[in-house]
């Protein structure tokens, strides 16, 4: 379903995805995990079409990404790193503008509008313009703008961040549900019990290079001191000027 | 004292980054214009100019703070009294007032005059202080348009009433039709001439359409199955549902070829190099010879379908669909970063 091969981004002189080969199937749900600047949003973006490609290809859906984008964004869901809202626009409105430019009748959008305001504990903030949202509502506003047109493939750039519990189990939910039903679902996240409890497929990537690939069964440890032994280690710095320590 | 002028400096600096009026103002289309070519005839406008720019102008620097911020700050309540008083000598048009009080007690000023300043001055200070956005309830209420840009134009009206060119066009067209109520002798071709100036007061949005859509706009078109002449047409929808009715009264058609013709050039600058706009602010043009073309290409479509025949649209109209068509395609493209 997803396919990129040798994807490389350079911006001047810093190779931020340095030559990257992944195969997602049908129905998987695959996490990208790395620290900052680790270069996850810049492939999430070279995946969705946002940002050119260096060299390498990509294939999403059947669909050459370069050579079909039009195609490709009739396709896939993107919640982008920016979430890319319209501050205008409400709540409301920016599900009805998705579901009007996918070509869905007005009965279909009110509909799914509903189902998606409803789950995600929206309807209350509908009338409210997003630039009046909180971050959690924003969040919220763009995932559900990425479910709406049902599209084969969903492209999340970390989802899961500054959402509430029981929101983040709905989201989980979802994800979960329309990968049985055959969406491929790609996100990028830096909550590492979340990724545990969903993730078919596991992603490292460190300094634009992937280091681990693989279902979460086959990881030969936790998941977490996995990622701290592969991508980063964490450092304690004693702030010794907090004040001494108690025994 | 040391903490209230430490909390003082950086609310200047805060301040004077965030105070681009008058930088917008200097490559504003409307303003480049009237300074270089109505200098004899612009006294009117000016005033206007003046009036208007007063308002964004005239802001309480004590907001740049956040409450929670200044709530959690270890400062007595005497600092935070005497932050409440020394604050406003951060914002420069208070100093502005203060001298124009001091030129009307030499009587080189009509008190009534510097009241009135001071009373606009005054009252926009304390109504920025008060935390709420009114006009955004009454921004829900823009009338919905047939088909899938429903929403899009909607988005697209809301962004230009809340940049001062609108109003700065409204008020010129109401003082157009207070004259034409009064049948106050007017020189011909007063319609076309307001004309030009209500289009050309709109004319600088044009040349930034996706400046208060933001970094998160930009990505959002390039995400939805929309073609990039489809983006622009419902921007320019946008535009025209705002210029037309503010010509009306004028002369109508005329204004659509001026606007038209703003729309087509304003592509090229709004596409090759997106600028961040501010809300509340004059749209900042593309420049000063920009600026002037745009003027003069505008005043020449209007004056040829005012003056000579309305068969003249319809080039125009070839011109700004060649130029959505064309500037669409570049919108497409993946961007570079």
């Amino acid at each position: 379903m997803i396919a990129a091969r040798n994807l490389t981004r350079r911006f001047v002189d810093f190779v931020a995805v340095n030559r990257i080969t992944l195969d997602i199937a049908k129905g998987a749900v695959c996490v990208l995990l790395g620290p900052n600047g680790a270069g996850k949003s810049t492939t999430l973006k070279m995946l969705t079409g946002l940002l050119p490609l260096t060299s390498g290809s990509i294939t999403v859906c059947g669909l050459d990404v370069t050579a079909n984008p039009r195609e490709l964004k009739r396709r896939i869901g993107v919640l982008p790193e920016d979430l890319g809202l319209f501050d205008d626009l409400t709540v409301d409105e920016h599900l009805l503008l998705t579901g009007a430019v996918y070509g869905l009748s007005k009965k279909e959008i009110r509909m799914r509008a509903g189902q998606l305001l409803h789950a995600l504990s929206l309807e209350h903030g509908r009338l409210t313009f997003a630039g009046a949202c909180s971050h959690g509502m924003r969040k919220k506003t763009a995932f559900a703008m990425a479910l709406l047109p049902s599209p084969q493939a969903l492209f999340l750039d970390e989802p899961f961040e500054a959402i509430d519990p029981v929101t983040s189990k709905i989201m989980r939910d979802l994800l979960v549900a329309a990968a049985r039903r055959g969406v491929t679902v790609f996100l990028t996240s830096h909550i590492l019990s979340v990724v545990d409890q969903i993730a078919t497929q596991v992603v490292m990537i460190r300094k634009g290079k992937i280091v681990w690939n693989s279902p979460p069964g086959d990881l030969p440890q936790s998941l977490e001191q996995h990622y701290f032994d592969l991508v980063e280690t964490p450092v304690v710095e004693e702030l010794k000027w907090l004040g001494p320590a108690r025994s | 004292m040391a903490r209230t002028r430490a909390i003082l400096k950086a609310l200047a600096v805060a301040y004077r980054r965030d105070q681009r009026s008058l930088e917008s103002v200097a490559g504003n289309n409307f303003f480049i214009v009237t300074a270089l070519l109505l200098r004899d005839a612009g006294g009117f406008i000016y005033l206007l100019i003046g009036l208007v720019l007063l308002f964004p102008l005239s802001t309480d620097p004590l907001r740049k703070i956040p409450a929670s911020r200044l709530a959690l700050w270890p400062i007595e309540t005497g600092e935070r009294r005497l932050l409440r008083l020394l604050s406003p000598w951060v914002n420069p048009v208070s100093w502005a007032i203060a001298g124009l009080g001091v030129w009307a007690a030499r009587g080189k000023l009509t008190f009534g005059l510097w009241g009135a300043v001071a009373g606009v001055f005054v009252a926009t200070f304390l109504l920025s202080d008060l935390r709420y956005t009114p006009g955004r309830a009454v921004w829900v209420r823009v009338p919905r348009f047939p088909g899938r840009w429903n929403q899009l134009i909607r988005k697209n009206l809301r962004e230009i009433v809340s940049t001062l060119d609108f109003y700065c066009a409204l008020l010129m067209s109401l003082g157009a039709l207070v004259c034409r109520a009064m049948r106050l002798p007017l020189p011909p071709q007063f319609s076309l001439a307001i004309t030009v100036l209500v289009v050309l007061a709109l004319s600088s949005y044009t040349q930034c359409l996706f400046g208060l859509d933001g970094a998160g706009g930009l990505a959002r078109y390039r995400l939805l199955p929309l073609r990039g002449w489809e983006v622009l047409a419902a921007k320019d929808v946008a535009f025209l549902v705002v210029a037309i009715p503010l010509t009306l009264p004028l002369a109508p058609l005329a204004g659509v070829a001026a606007a038209l013709t703003a729309l087509a050039m304003g592509h090229a600058p709004s596409v090759n190099r997106p600028r961040p706009q501010s809300r509340w602010r004059f749209s900042t043009g593309a420049g000063v010879v920009s600026g002037l073309l745009h003027a003069i290409f505008m005043a020449t479509a209007a004056s040829s379908v005012y003056l000579s025949s309305s068969l003249y649209l319809l080039p125009v109209m070839a011109v700004w669909a060649a130029s959505t068509w064309h500037f669409g395609r570049r919108l497409e493209a993946p961007a570079a970063e």
